[in-house]
């Protein structure tokens, strides 16, 4: 049953596992790993969140404002389950941006990979990664003039 | 193939226009007809019961019944003169008429996120506050039937047929009168219910009452007066003579206003339609 928040977490994860193969083998076919990866998945997964919410939010424990509040929302497991689901969303449209942003800047997307791997596991920390990355491309291409 | 295109009055009206004529009203309609994504996915999970049904099916049925009623309205935009579509004025107006629909979703969506009514919600103060400015958006949103109702009316060059004009612009101007009129008392109500006892039977898809007075039925036959009247208007218009379609309108909308009342009638003894 979809209104079950266990059963409903067997589903998302193998759905943004589709959008990282997607951009992992984007080189393949770039338009298509972006329609995959940064429009159909993730506006799937920002259905399944905005439900979530839409159901769980009036009868969630905690809040926002404090860090004792936001460890009591992620007590309730369909609040939980948004939680992780905003994550898998956020964190694969970022990952299908760097991917789009090192094509456009002729970046090698077999140095983005890592960046990728790393914003799989652990967002910003991939995000940082990638925005290093990048900042070596364009002080190369400010000092010598070379492009990428 | 080209003289249909080359043709002043084509068979079929020309449905990209609804873009131009009323981008705002348009847009909304679409987007309406979107957000229902995230409402069936919340029916989907949602396991709680209100009123003997999911909480979501309420917002559900006003995103369909509010997306009707925006691309019809953007429909008939092309009658109005297009000076006054373009005016600043009109701008501004239908651009408070969007606020006011987005207002009244968002509003039936937070009601239902507590599992609570949207309507008739006197419980506590805050709610009665609420519930009052929503039928203030509520006359504001059915207000531009009646404002395109009289631009139509007064526009000599529509390119009409005179009796499909003079339908669309009595359905539109009706629509308002009616819907204020039936809505305005339902909303004053205690519930869409009159008499006893509800057990639950009601007829497929319109969910109205087969055992007790339903005024909705009146309000849905209110709102429609814009659908219903036009499609006299087209067959009145098949009628050869110059006087004989318009006398025809105008007692087609006699007897729909009738109507309405009849069926307002019938729910307030207590009876339900079928």
């Amino acid at each position: 049953m979809l209104s079950d928040p266990y059963q409903l977490f067997q589903l998302t994860s193998p759905l943004a596992m589709l959008g990282w193969l997607a951009l992992v083998l984007s080189p393949l076919a770039p338009r298509l790993a972006q329609w995959v990866a940064a429009l159909v998945i993730p506006a799937l997964l920002s259905v399944a969140y905005t439900a979530l919410i839409l159901v769980h939010w009036a009868d969630a424990p905690g809040g926002f404002d404090s860090l004792a509040n936001v460890m009591a929302l992620f007590t309730d497991p369909p609040v939980a389950l948004a939680g992780w689901v905003h994550y898998l969303a956020f964190d694969l449209f970022v990952g299908a941006w760097i991917t789009r942003t090192a094509r456009a800047e002729a970046i090698s997307h077999l140095l983005i990979l890592p960046c990728l791997v790393l914003t799989f596991l652990f967002g910003p920390a991939g995000l940082l990664a990638f925005l290093i990355l990048r900042a070596g491309f364009t002080l190369r291409a400010r000092m010598t003039g070379v492009p990428a | 193939m080209n003289a249909a295109v080359a043709s002043p009055t084509p068979l079929f009206p020309d449905l990209r226009r609804l873009w131009s004529d009323a981008p705002a009203f348009t847009k909304l309609s679409v987007m309406l007809i979107l957000a229902l994504l995230p409402l069936y996915a919340a029916m989907a999970i949602d396991t709680r019961v209100f009123q003997g049904e999911s909480p979501w099916m309420k917002p559900v049925k006003f995103h369909f019944a509010l997306a009707i009623y925006a691309i019809s309205l953007a429909f008939f935009a092309r009658y109005m003169p297009a000076t006054t579509r373009a005016s600043r004025r009109w701008r501004w107006f239908t651009a408070s008429v969007v606020f006011a629909i987005l207002a009244e979703c968002a509003w039936l969506s937070a009601a239902a996120m507590q599992n609570t009514a949207s309507h008739f919600n006197t419980d506590i103060p805050f709610f009665t506050a609420i519930y009052n400015l929503m039928g203030a958006f509520a006359v504001l949103l059915t207000s531009a039937s009646l404002a395109m109702g009289i631009s139509i009316w007064r526009n000599p060059n529509t390119g009409l047929n005179p009796a499909v004009k003079l339908s669309i612009a009595l359905g539109l101007i009706l629509t308002f009168l009616l819907t204020v009129i039936t809505a305005g008392y339902l909303s004053t109500a205690d519930g869409h219910f009159v008499g006893t006892p509800v057990t639950g039977a009601t007829l497929p898809i319109l969910g109205w009452s087969r055992e007790v007075g339903d005024l909705r039925v009146a309000h849905f036959l209110s709102t429609h007066a814009l659908h219903g009247l036009p499609l006299l208007g087209l067959a009145a218009a098949r009628m050869g003579d110059a006087r004989g379609p318009l006398t025809l309108v105008w007692a087609g909308a006699a007897a729909y206003a009738l109507l309405v009342a009849a069926v307002f009638v019938q729910a307030l003894q207590g009876l339900p339609l079928i």
